[in-house]
């Protein structure tokens, strides 16, 4: 189907401006307006005249405590590393028996750092409050392709949040975002996660539970793309971190 | 609306990762973009959730924002109108799966039409197009402010306003005819 038709362009632009295009079809005009200029001009056309439509809305305000989640999301400061004492055997138990197949330098290096991060802080990667035994979380640790552990995600098993917190500053191409994949074990294809900083700690939404998205899900994996991602997107770049994610539970 | 003037101004500055500009660019415009996303979702914990994710994206985006494809206003509501229908669309699969769909649907159906059209009707006077009213019929005006304002797809529209899917289809695009006909009468061809 040609979307680059004039009027077939047209008409879709406007549906897709307005919001009635729904499901697979706007999933795939999405990727038609990244990679089509024209499709895009046409998108903004639209949206501009649909903007009209603002004018009256009454501005609500949100608490403040958004912006402080907001804040936090972004910009929140790198946590210091001391050791600490907490009975965490059986997530490293698991992590330990993926990363072996991985090989044992990258798999014990992983652990390592895992022990110390848990111990010294679990509320740092979301697993929280600090309890004598771990909750059920999905955890990923990914490397980067030195070998180097660069990235901790985790999530409370029902939790509908991820808390990402990068080990080392991610060296983002310009005009690119760093984009998180979950990769299904089947072989499926992987789907959108969410954008992660370049540094520091960030708290991304799910759109669902844990424990739903991430069932199936055998490795976490980051690429550098030009544009978020959206569902139904796939990677267009190789991957820059890639990791296990693993059931802590 | 929050005053357009300086938006730009802090978009930049946001895009060279001035924490401070991107402070104020949120105070100025986020009881708006609330206003968006709360409209659509119509529940105030997901609404702050897409708030978050929009502002958090606004921050790592900056740098690709546009001027030639509309004012930073129009670029921010965007983000927050398509990731609203995204958690919208989602939150009602997942309800799909489950019973009670039933009862939002019935939510959504009892006061569906009346506020939506209304803002449609203030938006357009505001805009001085108000000859629009007399050129959108009263169905093309409610289904215009039902999909623009609350997100819906041409069957919900349908269910909403109790017609058949093809004359609900049919009013959102001779809703759309109208009001670019309307724009250009006053001089407003997109960009």
């Amino acid at each position: 189907m040609n979307y680059l038709r004039p009027e077939r362009l047209d008409n879709l632009a406007r549906e897709y401006a307005l919001g009635t295009l729904a499901g697979r079809a706007r999933r795939r005009f999405e990727r038609t307006i990244r990679s089509s200029r024209a499709a895009a001009m046409a998108v903004d056309i639209w949206r501009q005249r649909l903007s009209v439509l603002d004018l009256a809305v009454a501005p609500v305000q949100p608490p403040e405590s958004t912006w402080h989640s907001i804040e936090r999301r972004l910009f929140a400061a790198p946590d210091r590393v001391t050791p600490a004492a907490a009975p965490f055997g059986g997530a490293l138990q698991a992590l330990r028996g993926w990363f072996s197949a991985r090989g044992l330098a990258g798999a014990l290096l992983g652990a390592l750092l895992c022990v110390v991060l848990l111990r010294a802080q679990p509320g740092l990667i979301g697993l929280e409050p600090r309890v004598d035994v771990l909750p059920a979380s999905y955890v990923g640790l990914l490397l980067d392709n030195a070998g180097k552990p660069t990235l901790v995600a985790s999530s409370r098993r029902h939790g509908r949040q991820l808390t990402v917190k990068l080990l080392q500053p991610l060296v983002v191409p310009s005009g690119r975002v760093a984009q998180l994949w979950a990769l299904p074990k089947d072989g499926a294809a992987p789907f959108p996660v969410g954008v992660i900083p370049a540094q520091g700690s960030s708290h991304l939404a799910l759109p669902d539970e844990s424990e739903k998205l991430f069932f199936s899900v055998s490795q976490l994996a980051v690429s550098f793309e030009k544009a978020p991602a959206s569902a139904g997107d796939v990677p267009s770049d190789a991957y820059a971190l890639i990791g296990h994610c693993v059931k802590v539970w | 609306m929050p005053m357009e003037e300086s938006l730009p101004e802090l978009l930049a500055r946001v895009a060279l990762r001035d924490r401070r500009a991107f402070e104020r660019l949120y105070r100025a415009t986020c009881a708006h973009l609330f206003s968006v996303s709360l409209r659509i979702l119509r529940n105030e914990s997901r609404a702050d959730e897409v708030l978050q994710e929009a502002y958090v994206n606004i921050w790592h985006n900056a740098a690709g924002y546009n001027a030639a494809a509309g004012t930073p206003m129009t670029w921010m509501i965007n983000i927050v109108r398509n990731r609203s229908i995204d958690v919208l669309r989602a939150h009602k699969s997942e309800l799909a799966a489950t019973s009670e769909i039933g009862d939002e649907a019935m939510n959504v159906a009892a006061d569906a039409a009346v506020e939506p059209q209304r803002l449609l009707e203030d938006s357009l006077i505001k805009a001085k197009i108000n000859e629009c009213m007399q050129a959108l019929s009263s169905a093309q005006r409610q289904a215009l402010a039902l999909a623009y304002y609350r997100g819906m797809v041409h069957t919900d529209i349908a269910i909403a306003l109790n017609a058949p899917l093809g004359t609900a289809k049919g009013w959102v695009r001779r809703g759309l005819d109208q009001l670019r006909s309307c724009l250009e009468g006053v001089g407003v061809t997109g960009l």
